[in-house]
This record gives structure tokens, C-alpha cells and sequence, in this order.
């Protein structure tokens, strides 16, 4: 067990500072102050060097600036460029303000846990003056003057320089035996702890994420007072929630189908022009409403199609191929097998569009050599 | 001529004093026993009564708070055209009186006005749960505050950013910092008290908490070197921060072109009325401290009267805002701003305007008689006034400027409702019960600073200086 | 040799005056009467408000008892005398109301913004809140310096507490006279434009060129020997002051213009406009460093607060500031871009030519510190 300090106690700050130099000039140790409160002077009078911190939160200062700066505008210019407030995405004034907060943040937490973590290296509680008796005194209102190890100490030299100052009391301060702090049984009980807190947390979590959008008020977007498409309402006399549209009258775009069969209907000619804004009106309906089903390529193989169990039709098949306009119109209208009406989604135009479309990838499908320009 | 000098200023008449930091003989035991020995003691039956009421209160807030979560917003009285109303007034309110917490500490620190070491501590708690309160009506007033951490820039599934443009999320920045940076302050400043209770305590559970908290602090001179550098650029970034976060606040009426809103003066004005406000309720509390807690030698009728002058001079600064504000609604020519400002003096809100006004301008000037200054009475009807005064301040700023803008068509009158009222109660009851906890738990009073500054603390000057 | 140039200093600042003064004079017949009264108003502004800085320097230290600015206070007070000259220049200056200020013309009584405040803005009330301004600072120069000088020998304390009294009325004062300053003579330049701000924004530019003055003549005072016992810990609160007052300058003016930006009201943002097209968005950014960035950057450390050689430039950086910061509020009402040629020139010679004579002459009135002054001895002892 080695000796780490002698400890000796003044008690004002005026007997402190006179011992220390008498004190410093026989070189027995590294010297050190303990005191309830920042002495004047002190930093003089042990020849410390100057606090490294105001260059680093100076620096870092900048750097939170220049960080908020970069990061707001990149978002607001770069990233997720939007005009609000007839601003410029890239407007600077705007990003003052956050500048300012970022930059006192970063220069706050620079000097507070710089000081603690850095400089001071604390949390610590190996100390060995935090075990001493002198402590008690030390954070109420004596004064410790310590010749500490570096890395040698003359214990009974610095007993004697010690009293010869004037000390009230003098105590010796032992190294502290390193090993409990790291043994294997506090590396288990602390691993375990952080497990079960990990655990336990996490299952807390879990149930939270699951129950929280169900639970009121949190759910409250899905409950709202309003009734839905198709529900039963007391507020109308037929208890529908839904109106019929007044009689005699048709929406526009939706007039009725009037072809009474497929064969009718192989004679019906398509009516739109074959223009790239119909192909891509026709891609878009057929990519929304059929593609699922039938395949982006209407080949019959789909998302949708292998687990729905069901075979949609494909159109690439050569009677397909042969299929008259008006009968793939017929099948969009009407439903076919399996396949329901689209005609509540799909207005006249856009059904002559995916015709035009189903025709051009089969065209695309089976391109033959004269196809080539 | 130099004998004659330090004779002569035992001579002086009053006015020209240097303000004693503390009455009676004070020693670094003494105050520690006297600051710190009150977390050791059980606490009087009164304390038990004050707090039984606050907490009641901040219950009933809080009852009010989850009744308006659970119902949505429409349980207050906001609706169109005011769509801003108690929820913002509060927050502004809270925000303004956590300014005099930071003015104490940081300002007066740099400008080395040792008095405020008797009070800085008080004053800085009193900022943090100040802030807290103010936190919770932005939060609530969002509608479904689980989703707040919206406001934050994260990426996200939603791939939308917030909008970088608005002063509102200026404010989510800047109170968020302040909160942070007062934390901090706050707590480096706790750090050696807490290693003193850590020393002095018997109570094995209360030593293992002090010890954690205290972080193993043990007052070496390498430690306060560097405590006190961090503490001074803590002090003068603290300074920037409390001009930013009131000016920030002001940013989000002063950014709009709502008419009695779009003031240039805004930005320092409100910094003003925040330290006004501040100081008002730092004199209320600390006059009921001193009183109960029996620490009438550390905070001295002197410190409350230097207070009060403080708290004159802010209500100057204000009564100059106001001037300015008034000579600009005629100066401007400018019919929109003309018609706010005969709202706020003769409107149907026109009883907040003059109750605004005498609170904050004319009651304070009573400070001007020492006698007002030095008397419990008076000082704490001022304060009362000055509390009352600044809330109402951003009820006519808010209410008034928003029930009649520019289209007369859209004109309404606002009309609290039972629950606005609630959560603004439960507010102070929230920040009282914080403060009576905060009485007994941690040291009032930050007795590291006050033993550095008692006489005959620091080694006289050697012969390298004189 | 330094007796040598000390003693050439009066005649060459005396030739200087001269030779400026044919400048300035010229000026007026071949730039014209409307430049001739910009280059005036900008000058007289620039004594006015850095005397008012200097003297509310003075304030700030009885108001709150101070103790650390005691030893220096005679130079603040001594630069506060400049309110003398002050007097005969805006009494000239008001020749350039009916010339400069449209709202003192008779074609305001036309203009829906300006027929309301014509009379406000028109010669005779305009002149009687100039005189005010006039009257009310020279009261509070008599009461503070005069005072102090007198206290120098006959050592009577109450010359303290009458200063500290009147202290917190000078600030009423102070607060009336600069906003006055800022809404007639600045603001009236273009009195459809209002700013609420605009009298805070005028204090802290007058304030930081009071402190920056009293810092130059410090450390060229402390140059020639006197003041010794003034230390760095003085030196380092002035630098300090500099320093904070730098930030709330830009504080103030960068919170209007923000405001002013995203506002954008056409009420508003044509004062704007006009100094950030033509040329001047160029000196809107020169103002912004050498008004901001670099003073700010030059004193942010510790050291250099205390440091004389780093303060004499920035002092005197800040000094120009101050000139181009009225430079810029003045010049974009004639709306002939940025000018800057002999008659400015001539300008800035003969009036920067005066006040250093004066200041020298100034610099010999009363004794270095106020020695009758009992807290003197606190002053000296402080330490930061």
C-alpha cells in the first residue's frame, strides 16, 4: 500500500497561500489545493496552466453556427426546397435565429461537460481525498494543502514541511487498492442490470407502440363524427347513409354502357385518337386499375393474382390478340369471370385509353423484325 | 489623501454605499449550517399546508390538461379570429419570468455585482421551473402532443422537413436551449453544495444520492480553475441566450404584419418585460423565504430594495416601449396600427389596456420612495401589480391585436372558458410546488459563491499587486 | 522626438482644420446645397451621439455606483465636452431642414402619409425639439463634468450624491434626446418610414462611439505617460463594454431589418430597398463586417480585451464605424448612389481635424482623474 498524499489543514485561505510557497520551494511532490471555494490567486500561486476551455468553446461555438447554417440550409434550399411566405427557399435571415441557439448550445455543453468530463475528469469516485477525514472540513470551510505523489512521495519529509507551515492537522493518504471496482461478480450484477432494465424497457415499449394509436385520445383521428361510404345512417329517412342521385339525372362521365352484349359490343369503334396523352392516359388507368391483376405487361401474371388464387386472363394470348376493341371494352365495363366492372372507376375516356394501351403491349410483346425503323 | 478617503466613506450619506452582502457575523460553518442544515430537518407543518394547496392546484391543472387532451382544444375558448389566447399569453407569461433567473445569475455575475450571489441560486431554480411551466402550452396547445417531436428536424418516413422559416420553430429551438442551458448552469453552480450536503450528511441513503449527484467533486484548485472558467463563459453565453430567447418569443407576433404585431421594438422590449416580470415574482418568493426560512442575514431587506430598483427601472424601460409604441401608431399615419392602439386605450378590451399600463408603469413608480422599497407592503403590491400587469400585457398584445385586424368582417370577441382558466391556475400551482420542493431539497442559497465572497474569504492582497 | 511631433501635432491638426474648411465650403458651390447638408448632418450627428455615449458613460457609473470606472471617468467626461461645438453646428444643421426633410416642405400638406404629422415635421417645431435636445444635454453636462471638475478641489462628496440623484434623469433625458435625434434628423430623411426601434438603434451606435473614444484617448493618453495607475482590469471592462455593445448594436439593427424582411410591407422595405441597390448593398455589407464581424472576432478572447494594441484598432475601426454607419442612414436619400469624393472628403478633414483639436485641448482640463473623488482609491484597487 503505497502513500498517495499528506494531507495538511489550514483553516483561511490567507495561512493557505502563505504556506504554499514555503511549502513548494523543497520540491517534495506535485501540489494540490483543496478548498470549499475558488481561491483568488491560486492558479498564480501553483503556476497552473490556463484553462484550455475558452478556445474550445470558442471553437466549438463557431462550429455549432456554421453547422445550423449548413444543416437549415440544406434542408430548406437543398434537400426540401419550398417557397413559404414568398421567402426564398435559401433566404439567410431566417436562419439567424437557430444559428444563434445552435451555436450557444454547442458552446454551452462545450464548457459545462468539457469542464466536468474532459478537463475535470469527473464523475469520479476513486479519489482518495474523498475518503480522507480532512473532507468533511474541506467542503465547509477548512483549507487542505496536499504534497502529492509525482510519482514518488517522502511521506515523513512532507509531514515535517507540513507542520513546519503551520498545519492544523496533517493526515496521510493511501492509494486506493485497485480490483473491487472491476471484479467479476460487479461486471455480472451490473451486465444483469442493464440486461433487465434493457428487458424491461423494451417490452414497455413494445406495448406502448402497440397500444397507443388504438387507445383514446391518441386514436382519436380514426373516430371522428362523420358517417362512411356505405354505413347505415338514422338521419335520413331511408337510413342510408348515402344519397341517391336525384332521379333521371347521370353523372357526368358516367353514362350508361348502352350495349346490351359482347357480340354488340365487338362492333363499337375506339373513338380516341391514338396520341401519346391517351397512351399515357391509358398507362395510368391500366397501371392503377388492371395491372395488379392481369401484370404491367398484360401476361396474366400480377401481384395480385397468385394469392387471390384466382387466373386472371392473358391478354398476350393469341385469341386476345384477335379480340375485337369493343370486347375488351365490354370486359372492363361489365366484369368478365372473376374480373368485377371497373366502370365506377374508370370514366368513358379513360376505358378507351387502357384499350388503346392493352393493344399497344400486345403490339410491344409480339414486335416482329418490320417492326424496327 | 489616501487615510482620508477610507475615512471618509463611513461618512457618507447613505446613497453612496457599498450594499453589505450580508448582516451579522457569517462564517463558512455557519452558513452552512444555517443553508444547508434545513434539508436535514423535517419540514414545518406550514410548508406541509403550502403545499398541500399547490398541488392542488397544479392537479387541477393537470385534470384540465388531460381533459383537454383527451377532448381537443375546442374546450378552450380560442376560435376564430383569436386563435392565439391563454395557451400563448401563459407561455410568453412563464417564459418572461424565468428571464430574471438568468439575469441574476449570468448578467450580474458578469458585471460582478456580488450581491446577486445571495439569490442567484433561488433566482436560477425559479428559471427552470419557470420554463417548465411555459413548456407545457405550446405542447398542449399543438393538439395531440404525443406527436410533438415533429417539430424536431429528423429524417423521417414522412420525408418532409419542418419549416426552418417559421419563427415558431425558432421558439422550439430556442427554449429548448434555454431549458438546457439553465439545466446546466443550474446544476455546475449545485456541484459544490451538493459535495458539502454529501460531507455533512449522516443518512446513508441521502449520502449515496449526494455522492452520485455531486459526481465525486472534491474542490481541488486544478477543479476550480476550470469550474470557474466554465462558469464565466456559461455566465456570458447565458447573457446571448436570454436576449435571443425573449427576442425569439417576440419573433413569432413581431414576424407577422398583424397590425399592434409587426413592432420593430419588439425584440428588446420584450427581453424588457420579461426581466420586469421576473423580478416581480423573484421579490415575492424570496420575500416569503427570508421570512420562513430564516435567512434574513444572507438575503437582506437591501438585496429586495436593489430588487426593487431594478424592477423601477425595467417599468422606466417599459413606459418608454410603450411611449414608442404609441407615438408610432400616430407617427405612422397608419390607419390599421392607429386603430389597435385606440383599441388597447378605449376598445372593448380597453380595461386590460389601462389595467396593463397602471401595473406596469404607473404602480411601480411607488418604488421611487426608499420607503416603498424597503417595506414588505408596498414591495409586494408592486410586485402583485407587476405580476398581474405583465400577464395582461400579452392578453392585450394577443387578444386585442388578433379580435380586430384587418377585416372587419372577421372581427370577434374572445371569451375564456373554465378550463382556459384551470390549466393557467394549475400553472402556478405547478411552479410553486416546484419551488417549495426545491426549498427543502437542495440549498437555497448557493453558499460555495457566498463563502467567496464573506469577509476576509480571499487572501488579502500581496505585495505583487499593490 | 516625441515632444518634438507632440508640439507639431496642434499646427498640422490647425492646417488640416483650414485646409478642410476651404473643402467644405467649396463644396457647397460645386456639389450643391443638398450634398453639402447630408456631409453637415452626418457630422453633427456623429459628435452629437458620441458625445451623448461619452456622457451616458458617466451616467451609467453614478447610476449604479460603480466603482472600477472612476480612475478613467475624467476622459468620458472630458470627450462629453464636444456637446460646446455641438451646439453651433446643429444650430447651422438646421438649415438643412427645409432642403433635406420633406416633410418640412409645403408639399407634405399633399401627401395622404405626411398632411397628419406636417406640423411635427415642419421647420419651427422641428427646430424647437432640436433646441430642446440641445438645452436638456448641456444641462446634464454642466451637472455631471462641471461638477466633477469643480470636485477636483474642493473634494466634497456631494457632488457624488447630486450625480447620483440626477443620474436617473438623465436617463429620461438621454432616452428623449437620442430618440429625438434618431426620428427628426434620420428618420425624417424619409418620414413616410417608421421603425419603433430606430432610437435604441441610434443609442447603440452613439454609446459604442462614446466607448470607443474614451478607449482610444486611454490608451493614447496612457501612450504619453499619464494614467499609469489605470490597469489592464480597466482596460479589459472597457474592452468588454466594447465588446457587449458591438453585439447589441448588431442585435438592434439586425432584428430590424429581419423584422422589416419578412414583414415586407412596402411601407417598410423601400428604406431597405434604398441601401441595398445602387451601389449600396455593397457598404450594407461593409457596415456588417466592420460594424460586427470583425470587432466581435477581434475581442472575443479574453486576452485581447485587455490588450491596448488590439484596442486602439478596434476603438478606432469602430470610431469609422460609427461614421459609415451614419454614412449609410444619411446618404441613400439623395439617390445618387454611393458618393464618396473631395467634398466628403473635405468633410470628414475638417471636422475630424476640430475634434482632435479640441479633445487635445480637452485632455488639458482638470486633473487625469477625478481626484477629489473619494471612491478614486476603490477605482484603482479594482481588480476583475
Amino acid at each position: 500500500m503505497r502513500d498517495f498524499a499528506v494531507l495538511g489543514l489550514f483553516d483561511s485561505a490567507d495561512a493557505l497561500m502563505a504556506a504554499i510557497p514555503k511549502v513548494k520551494e523543497k520540491q517534495l511532490g506535485r501540489l494540490e489545493t483543496y478548498t470549499p471555494y475558488p481561491i483568488h490567486g491560486m492558479d498564480e500561486a501553483l503556476e497552473l496552466r490556463r484553462s484550455p476551455l475558452g478556445g474550445m468553446v470558442l471553437g466549438m461555438g463557431i462550429l455549432g453556427a456554421l453547422t445550423a447554417l449548413g444543416f437549415q440550409y440544406w434542408i430548406s434550399a437543398v434537400d426540401y426546397p419550398i417557397v413559404t411566405g414568398g421567402k426564398a427557399p435559401g433566404s439567410w435571415e431566417a436562419f439567424v435565429p437557430i444559428m444563434f441557439e445552435i451555436m450557444v448550445a454547442f458552446a454551452t455543453f462545450t464548457a459545462g461537460l468539457g469542464m466536468l468530463l474532459l478537463l475535470n475528469k469527473l464523475p469520479f469516485f476513486g479519489h482518495p481525498i474523498l475518503t480522507a477525514k480532512a473532507m468533511l472540513g474541506i467542503t465547509r470551510d477548512r483549507f487542505a494543502l496536499a504534497i502529492e505523489a509525482d510519482p514518488e512521495l517522502d511521506t515523513e519529509a512532507a509531514k515535517a514541511a507540513l507542520n513546519a507551515v503551520g498545519a492544523l492537522d496533517i493526515e496521510v493518504l493511501t492509494r486506493p487498492e485497485q480490483g473491487p471496482f472491476l471484479s467479476a461478480d460487479f461486471i455480472l450484477r451490473t451486465t444483469s442490470g442493464i440486461f433487465i432494465a434493457c428487458l424491461v424497457a423494451g417490452l414497455a415499449m413494445y406495448g406502448a407502440v402497440k397500444l397507443m394509436p388504438v387507445l383514446s385520445p391518441v386514436s382519436h383521428m380514426l373516430n371522428q363524427p362523420r358517417v362512411n361510404a356505405q354505413q347505415a345512417s338514422s338521419f335520413f329517412a331511408d337510413g342510408r347513409a348515402m344519397r341517391m342521385p336525384v332521379q333521371g339525372t347521370v353523372a357526368r362521365g358516367y353514362l350508361p354502357f348502352g350495349v346490351a352484349s359482347p357480340e354488340a359490343a365487338a362492333a363499337l369503334v375506339n373513338p380516341l385518337p391514338r396520341t401519346p396523352e391517351v397512351l399515357a392516359m391509358g398507362r395510368q388507368a391500366f397501371t392503377v386499375r388492371c395491372a395488379v391483376c392481369h401484370g404491367p405487361a398484360a401476361n396474366g401474371v400480377g401481384s395480385l393474382g397468385s394469392a387471390y388464387g384466382a387466373k386472371p386472363a392473358n391478354l398476350q394470348a393469341p385469341q386476345f390478340l384477335a379480340y375485337p376493341d369493343g370486347k375488351i371494352l365490354w370486359a372492363i365495363v361489365n366484369g368478365k369471370n372473376a374480373m368485377p366492372s371497373q366502370a365506377a372507376d374508370l370514366t368513358e375516356e379513360q376505358r378507351w385509353a387502357v384499350v388503346h394501351y392493352v393493344r399497344a403491349l400486345q403490339r410491344a410483346q409480339n414486335a416482329k423484325d418490320e417492326d424496327i425503323p | 489623501m489616501k487615510a482620508e478617503t477610507s475615512t471618509m466613506n463611513a461618512e457618507f450619506p447613505d446613497i453612496l454605499r457599498e450594499i453589505p452582502l450580508l448582516e451579522g457575523s457569517v462564517t463558512s460553518g455557519s452558513l452552512d449550517d444555517q443553508v444547508l442544515g434545513v434539508t436535514d430537518r423535517k419540514p414545518p407543518r406550514r410548508w406541509f399546508v403550502a403545499m398541500a394547496f399547490t398541488s392542488t392546484l397544479m392537479l387541477l391543472g393537470f385534470g384540465f390538461i388531460g381533459y383537454t387532451i383527451y377532448t381537443g382544444i375546442g374546450v378552450w375558448g380560442n376560435n376564430s379570429p383569436v386563435f392565439w389566447a391563454f395557451d400563448i399569453i401563459n407561455f410568453v407569461f412563464w417564459v418572461g419570468i424565468g428571464h430574471a433567473g438568468t439575469l441574476i445569475s449570468a448578467i450580474l455575475f458578469i458585471f460582478r455585482m456580488r450581491w446577486r450571489n445571495a439569490i442567484a441560486r433561488f433566482a436560477e431554480a425559479m428559471t427552470i421551473f419557470a420554463v417548465m411551466c411555459a413548456g407545457i402550452f405550446p405542447l398542449i396547445h399543438v393538439g395531440r402532443p404525443w406527436l410533438a417531436f415533429w417539430l424536431f428536424p429528423y429524417p423521417n418516413q414522412r420525408a418532409v422537413w419542418p419549416n426552418f422559416r417559421s419563427p415558431l420553430l425558432w421558439d422550439v429551438f430556442a427554449v429548448s436551449t434555454y431549458f438546457a442551458v439553465s439545466a446546466m448552469f443550474w446544476y455546475l453552480g449545485l456541484l459544490p453544495d451538493i459535495a458539502s450536503m454529501r460531507d455533512r450528511t449522516a443518512n446513508k441513503w441521502r449520502k449515496l444520492i449526494y455522492t452520485v449527484i455531486s459526481l465525486g467533486w472534491h474542490g481541488s484548485a486544478r477543479h476550480w480553475q476550470h469550474f470557474e472558467k466554465a462558469y464565466l463563459l456559461l455566465a456570458g453565453l447565458a447573457t446571448g441566450l436570454v436576449l435571443s430567447v425573449h427576442s425569439v418569443v417576440s419573433f413569432d407576433f413581431a414576424t407577422s404584419v398583424v397590425p399592434g404585431w409587426h413592432m420593430t421594438i419588439f425584440p428588446p422590449y420584450f427581453v424588457a418585460g420579461a426581466i420586469f416580470a421576473g423580478f416581480a415574482m423573484v421579490v415575492l418568493v424570496l420575500v416569503v423565504v427570508r421570512e420562513s426560512m430564516q435567512l434574513k442575514n444572507l438575503i437582506t431587506l437591501r438585496h429586495l430594495e436593489v430588487m426593487n430598483k431594478v424592477i423601477l427601472g425595467m417599468s422606466c424601460l417599459m413606459g418608454y416601449s410603450y411611449a414608442m409604441e404609441g407615438f408610432t401608431a400616430w407617427y405612422s399615419q397608419n390607419v390599421y396600427l392607429h386603430h389597435t392602439f385606440l383599441n388597447i386605450i378605449g376598445g372593448h378590451y380597453g380595461w386590460a389596456g389601462w389595467l396593463t399600463i397602471s401595473c406596469n408603469i404607473f404602480i411601480p413608480q411607488l418604488l421611487w420612495f426608499k420607503k416603498c422599497r424597503t417595506s414588505y407592503f408596498w414591495m409586494i403590491l408592486v410586485a402583485v401589480a407587476v405580476t398581474v400587469g405583465m400577464w395582461f400585457e400579452r392578453f392585450v398584445i394577443i387578444v386585442i391585436s388578433l379580435h380586430q385586424d384587418y377585416l372587419p368582417s372577421a372581427w370577434r370577441l374572445y371569451h375564456p372558458t373554465l378550463v382556459d382558466f384551470g390549466i393557467l391556475l394549475g400553472s402556478f400551482g405547478l411552479f410553486f410546488t416546484l419551488v417549495l420542493l426545491f426549498a427543502r431539497v437542495l440549498p437555497v442559497i448557493a453558499t460555495s459563491e457566498v463563502k467567496g465572497s464573506l469577509p476576509g474569504s480571499q487572501p488579502r492582497p500581496g505585495g505583487e499587486h499593490a | 522626438m516625441r515632444t518634438d511631433s507632440a508640439s507639431k501635432t496642434p499646427t498640422v491638426l490647425l492646417g488640416l482644420l483650414i485646409l478642410g474648411g476651404l473643402g467644405v465650403a467649396a463644396s457647397w458651390f460645386s456639389a450643391g446645397p443638398e450634398r453639402f447638408w447630408a456631409n453637415w448632418i452626418l457630422w453633427f450627428l456623429f459628435y452629437f451621439t458620441l458625445a451623448l455615449g461619452a456622457l451616458f458613460l458617466v451616467a451609467l457609473e453614478h447610476l449604479v455606483a460603480a466603482r472600477w470606472s472612476v480612475p478613467i471617468r475624467r476622459l468620458p467626461e472630458r470627450i462629453a465636452t464636444l456637446l460646446l461645438p455641438v451646439v453651433p453646428v446643429a444650430l447651422i444643421a438646421l438649415g438643412a431642414v427645409p432642403v433635406l426633410y420633406p416633410g418640412s416642405r409645403p408639399a407634405a400638406l399633399q401627401n395622404p402619409l405626411l398632411a397628419g404629422k406636417a406640423v411635427w415635421l415642419g421647420l419651427p417645431f422641428f427646430s424647437l425639439r432640436t433646441v430642446l435636445c440641445l438645452v436638456l444635454s448641456l444641462l446634464a453636462l454642466a451637472v455631471f463634468v462641471r461638477g466633477s471638475l469643480r470636485q477636483d478641489a474642493s473634494r466634497d462628496p456631494g457632488f457624488n450624491v447630486r450625480a447620483r440623484k440626477f443620474a436617473p434623469a438623465f436617463m429620461a433625458i438621454f432616452a428623449f434626446v437620442m430618440t429625438a435625434l434618431a426620428f427628426d434628423w434620420i428618420s425624417g430623411l424619409t418620414p413616410e418610414w417608421y421603425s419603433d426601434i430606430f432610437g435604441v438603434y441610434l443609442f447603440a451606435g452613439g454609446f459604442l462611439a462614446g466607448l470607443a473614444a474614451t478607449t482610444l484617448t486611454l490608451i493614447h493618453v496612457q501612450g504619453q505617460g499619464r494614467l499609469r495607475d489605470v490597469t489592464g482590469h480597466h482596460r479589459y471592462n472597457l474592452g468588454g463594454f466594447l465588446f457587449g455593445f458591438t453585439v447589441f448594436w448588431s442585435y438592434i439593427g439586425f432584428a430590424q431589418y429581419m423584422l422589416m424582411w419578412y414583414g415586407n410591407l412596402p411601407d417598410e422595405v423601400l428604406w431597405y430597398r434604398d441601401r441595398l441597390e445602387h451601389g449600396w448593398h455593397g457598404i450594407t455589407l461593409a457596415l456588417a463586417f466592420v460594424h460586427f464581424l470583425v470587432p466581435f472576432f477581434a475581442l472575443v478572447t479574453r486576452d485581447a480585451k485587455g490588450d491596448p494594441r488590439r484596442l486602439r484598432w478596434v476603438a478606432m475601426l469602430m470610431l469609422g464605424a460609427h461614421a459609415l454607419d451614419l454614412y449609410w442612414l444619411v446618404f441613400p436619400v439623395l439617390g445618387k448612389g454611393v458618393l464618396f469624393s473631395w467634398p466628403e472628403l473635405s468633410f470628414a478633414v475638417f471636422f475630424l481635424a476640430g475634434g482632435l483639436l479640441w479633445i487635445r485641448k480637452a485632455l488639458t482640463w482638470g486633473e487625469d482623474m477625478p481626484v477629489g473623488d473619494a471612491f478614486l482609491r476603490q477605482g484603482l484597487e479594482f481588480r476583475l
